[in-house]
């Protein structure tokens, strides 16, 4: 039953895509409906596998050779990430009915969004590097495509191509990884080095850990590849709520969670795991509180949070990371669907031409606060949980120092989302658009993550028990029940915590008597507006590239003796080489 | 049926067929002279190939269950086809029937039609003898063979400057080359006194400085046609102006049919020397950067696809030299992958993109390159077109799951095995070379499917169906290849085996 389970989380919403796409553009309603079924089916398929988790392996398909056993296991940490695909995944596709109505080519998007789906379960749930290597490409193709799906733009498009070669180039870190891996043990069978991270010499796995770092730092947006979310956000909103949000970036996290068994003794690891998470909470949450595009706050905001999970990997707290995770997927995917129904009633993504539309738009300004509470880390939202516990990790296992920079990014995260929702909802109106609340499709899939918003902690004790020993027996997780994690956040720290938070909202809401601290930080402020930096610095890495580039296209004179006299020159070269190396 | 008798008629076949098919095209269109229907010699290389192909598989099936091959003797000639005989013959095979398939309607307006598809036969032919060579003469004679029928087929369009322009260098160069490879062939006969493989490896046991010269001028020799950087300069013009089942063929199979020459040649000197391996190293990364580099700049869709084709030989050389150099079997296999997947992935590239010129070009009678611009919105019309297109640059740019991330994951694969840092280094570099090349394949796919078509696109013919056919075949192979990789690994082995006991088990 698990290997059906299983096969079909994958296999169902490939088949869907490929259905969808074979229907073609001209029956566009069958096509969303289409799209809706697969991806419920998925996500059914998603929870009923649940009940099965265990540590075996439940499909094995030998190819041989180079290619490994391609194998694949429900354990606690696949079938978790796998509900969140498919489940946040159904979601979108619902949000995606009327936010996507009339538009053109929508075989292509649902296509893309079903078979990234399926990539997302493929790549949670193989235990083959190969396969893993393999899922991770293929969520970076579906991300490429679905960003630049209005191909006429040609900001979308840049921002496809620039999250495609950034995740890519650290792409490189995971195939090292994975091919040291299958040089040094002969298998493609990650589970083994898990249990035994002797298996790999000192020397390889340092590498295949720095490796996997960067890779994950890539696809998590993380410091120094922060850059390309951002220019992500062209891409139609349900695919930022789902891709860039909830599942794709969580990839990172994940590799990090898996690996962390291996990898924890590799001296300087976890500190620089630790480093990169603390770096990016703080620098992404200054460059989401200059930011005046909607999404863009959001997608700042996904990026620092991401931040915050690093950092708890790195101070040894895998379940605080993997809870913050599973809270961050339902509060943000809830964020970005109601700037998506802001953004679709109103026609543009700048804050400074939003304002008072709260009392147009009550439904999605409900929602929105929820959200924002969770992010902000409110009690009791599930935001609250599971940020609590990061910041407890940190406190019990990383530098002092650590803790309260992130402590202070806490801090930092409940302005700007304090300022995201006053600009968008309340204030004054900036302009004069009519604006319409929620179509019925979008309320269907923003109320049920209002909802799980509110509630998901409560499952924090079976959360535990899922990651526990039975199906991750490497990784210590043990927490087992919803007391145990109230008990823990219910400290001092927190209190602490809170009062931070507190003064962070305090601080737009007086933000009038702080005009001369925000002069002063000016200058932060326009740093932040260009990354930090990291912008200019792509863009030198381009325009070099592409003045090599240019620079050799001397080479192909088109002239024939030129020519000729390239291939005497070859053979000088070679016979230089033959006699002197020989 | 005889193993002997069905390798017979493999080699056979296409040779007599050619002339055949001449004479036939020929005597149809003196007849005919202007009519519209289609010239019978179209259909009779279709089947001399569709036959040839048959006999392949007979051979193989009654073939001996020792890795030795089938071997033929006419007189002193011999022929051996081993797995890297198999391997080449059904790759060209494939390929070959692809693009006589899809060149029925390409090449309809042609004036001397019948040539064009003789010459593909003769091509053909000479590419699956240059595989059964077991001599360095015969080797030399066939790659001879097939040199001569491609310069005809690279200036086919002869009435424009562009092609014959491409034609002459593409000579010249080639002849060069050529002479090399016989100087080196004159060296190698000083030195051990015959040009048979077998006697030459068992001879060339030592630093010889004649074979250590020989190897050298082989390597460049045989580089001019396998396009190694910096002896590649006539490709880009070749492969761009050819007809586009011919790029497909020059880029396919007709550069790789050089390499194979080398390694043959290279293998029997396998002894005499650690350098050849470095050498195939060096110049696959000198090819992989150049190539990538180059295509970044162009604007034309064809000299694009063939600068990329610099690229790809550039992971075939780094497999082959992982196999030379650290004796990596992986390296081999991989190497042979990957070259059988570009021939399917490249081909199915200008297939496509000959299928958009046809509709933009040739079917309004102009005769202009396809530029980037032409691509614009062109999935709104010639949808099936546009996602072949976009799958075989997808696939070319490495991703899952497609074929060609198969075949570098296995090159890949090759070079950690060694445990060399340098060796791992040089797969970084091509796994960053990878990342490159999507720089440019990427952007085509957008093109392609933005809402707006090109002006270009908007007045375009139709694109007749049995340019479809082939297209689909060779799209729906590279899907096959990318989920299920050791379907071909028998057919990779037995080349790469075929590779080792040459340079000497």
């Amino acid at each position: 039953m698990a290997t059906t389970l299983l096969l079909l989380t994958i296999a169902i919403p490939w088949v869907g895509g490929l259905i969808v796409w074979l229907v073609g553009n001209k029956h566009a309603s069958l096509q969303h409906r289409i799209a809706v079924a697969f991806a419920l089916l998925a996500g059914g398929a998603g929870v009923a596998l649940i009940p099965y988790s265990s540590s075996q392996i439940v499909v094995n398909l030998p190819l041989g050779s180079v290619f490994g056993d391609f194998t694949f296991v429900a354990d606690g940490l696949g079938v978790f990430l796998t509900v969140v695909a498919t489940v946040i995944g159904s979601l979108a596709v619902i949000f995606s009915v009327d936010y996507m109505h009339g538009e053109d080519q929508l075989g292509r998007y649902y296509a893309m969004v079903l078979f990234f789906i399926g990539a997302m379960s493929g790549l949670v749930l193989t235990s083959n590097m190969l396969l893993v290597f393999f899922f991770w490409e293929i969520t970076a193709l579906c991300s490429y495509a679905l960003i630049s799906f209005h191909n006429d733009d040609p900001k979308a498009v840049a921002g496809g191509i620039k999250a495609l070669i950034i995740t890519q180039i650290g792409g490189v870190g995971l195939l090292a990884g994975a091919l040291l891996l299958f040089a040094v043990t002969g298998s493609m069978d990650f589970n083994a080095l898990i249990a035994n991270p002797a298996l790999m010499p000192a020397k390889w796995l340092g590498i295949m850990a720095f490796g996997f770092l960067i890779a994950a730092a890539a696809k998590s947006a993380q410091f120094p590849f922060q850059t390309w979310l951002p220019d992500a956000m062209e891409a139609p909103t349900p695919i930022s709520a789902l891709i860039h949000a909830a599942t794709m970036v969580n990839a990172g996290v994940y590799l990090m969670a898996r690996f962390y068994p291996a990898f924890k003794d590799v001296p300087g690891w976890t500190t620089a795991v630790l480093l990169v998470g603390m770096i990016t909470a703080l620098m992404a949450a200054i460059m989401a509180l200059v930011s005046n595009d909607l999404k863009r706050v959001l997608a700042y905001s996904t990026v620092s949070q991401l931040g915050y999970m690093f950092y708890a990997i790195g101070a040894g707290g895998i379940y605080a990371s993997q809870f913050h995770l599973f809270s961050h997927s339902i509060f943000k995917a809830l964020l970005f669907l109601g700037a998506g129904a802001v953004i679709h009633s109103v026609g543009t993504r700048d804050m400074r031409q939003m304002g008072g539309l709260g009392k147009q738009m009550p439904l999605v300004r409900a929602v929105f606060i929820i959200g924002g509470l969770a992010l902000a880390g409110i009690p009791i939202l599930n935001g609250f949980w599971s940020k609590e516990m990061v910041l407890e990790a940190g406190l019990a296992h990383a530098p002092i120092w650590t803790y309260i920079v992130m402590l202070v990014g806490a801090g930092i995260t409940a302005l700007y989302t304090f300022r995201c929702i006053w600009m968008v909802f309340y204030g004054q109106p900036q302009s004069e658009k009519h604006v319409h609340d929620a179509g019925p499709a979008m309320k269907v899939a923003l109320i049920p993550l209002a909802f799980a918003t509110l509630t998901s902690w409560l499952l924090a004790g079976s959360f535990g028990k899922l990651l526990g020993p039975e199906t991750l027996p490497s990784h210590g997780i043990e927490i087992s029940s919803l007391g145990e994690v109230i008990h823990e956040v219910l400290s001092l720290p927190t209190l602490i915590a809170l009062i931070v938070i507190a003064l962070g909202l305090a601080a737009w809401w007086w933000r009038g008597k702080l005009t001369g601290l925000s002069n002063a930080l000016k200058g932060i402020g326009k740093a932040a507006a260009d990354s930090f930096g990291f912008e200019a610095i792509n863009r030198g890495i381009v325009k070099g590239t592409q003045s090599a580039a240019e620079a050799l296209r001397a080479t192909q004179t088109g002239l024939l003796n030129w020519n000729i006299f390239g291939i005497i020159a070859g053979l000088i070269i070679v016979l230089a080489v033959v006699i002197f190396g020989g | 049926m005889n193993a002997n008798t069905a390798f017979t008629l493999v080699i056979g076949l296409p040779l007599v067929g050619t002339p055949i098919i001449y004479l036939v095209g020929r005597l149809w269109a003196r007849q005919n002279g202007q009519s519209n229907a289609a010239n019978p010699a179209r259909w009779l290389a279709l089947l001399v190939l569709l036959a040839t192909g048959v006999f392949t598989y007979f051979a193989v099936v009654s073939a001996t269950a020792d890795n030795t091959g089938i071997s033929l003797n006419f007189g002193k000639l011999a022929l051996t086809m081993d797995g890297l005989g198999l391997f080449l013959a059904v790759t060209v095979l494939a390929l070959g029937i692809l693009v006589t398939l899809f060149s029925a309607p390409y090449m309809q307006a042609e004036v001397g039609e019948e040539k064009f598809y003789a010459l593909l036969t003769a091509m053909i032919g000479a590419i699956i003898g240059l595989g059964c060579a077991t001599d360095l003469f015969n080797l030399w004679l066939w790659f001879e063979a097939m040199a001569v029928t491609s310069y005809f087929l690279v200036a086919f369009y002869h009435d424009q400057k562009g092609s014959l322009e491409a034609g002459w260098k593409y000579l010249v160069q080639s002849a060069t080359g050529s002479t090399l490879v016989m100087l080196g062939i004159a060296l190698a006969f000083a030195a051990t006194g015959s040009l048979s493989f077998d006697q030459l490896r068992q001879a060339a046991a030592s630093a010889d400085p004649l074979l250590l010269a020989a190897g050298a001028l082989f390597v460049v020799g045989f580089g001019v046609k396998t396009a190694l950087v910096p002896l590649h300069t006539w490709l880009p013009d070749a492969h761009s102006q050819a007809p586009s089942g011919i790029s497909a063929m020059l880029s396919g199979i007709v550069i790789e049919a050089g390499l194979i020459a080398m390694l043959r040649a290279l293998g029997i000197l396998y002894a005499t020397s650690q350098v050849w391996g470095y050498l195939l190293l060096g110049f696959g990364a000198l090819n992989l950067l150049v190539g990538n580099l180059m295509a970044l700049r162009q604007t034309q869709v064809k000299r694009l696809l063939a600068y990329s084709s610099l690229s790809h030989v550039g992971y075939m050389l780094i497999g082959f030299g992982m196999a030379f150099a650290f004796a990596m079997p992986n390296g081999a296999i991989g190497g042979f992958f990957h070259l059988f997947n570009h021939a399917l992935m490249k081909g199915l590239a200008f297939l496509a993109a000959g299928a958009l010129l046809y509709a933009l070009y040739i079917a309004k009678g102009h005769h202009g390159p396809l530029v980037l611009d032409d691509l614009n919105g062109a999935s709104k019309r010639y949808p099936l077109t546009a996602f072949c297109f976009s799958l075989a640059v997808l696939a070319l740019g490495g991703l899952p799951p497609l074929a060609g991330f198969m075949s570098k994951w296995q090159i890949f694969v090759s070079g950690f095995e060694t445990g060399n840092t340098v060796a791992i280094i040089l797969v970084i570099f091509a796994a960053l070379n990878s990342v490159l090349s999507l720089g440019y394949y990427a952007p085509m796919v957008n093109r392609l499917y933005r809402g707006q078509p090109s002006q270009k696109v908007q007045d375009g013919k139709k694109i007749p169906p049995l340019l479809a056919v082939p297209m689909v075949i060779l799209a729906l192979a590279i899907v096959l290849f990318g989920f299920w990789p050791s379907l071909l690994t028998n057919l990779t082995s037995r080349a790469a085996l075929g590779l080792f006991m040459l340079m000497g088990g």
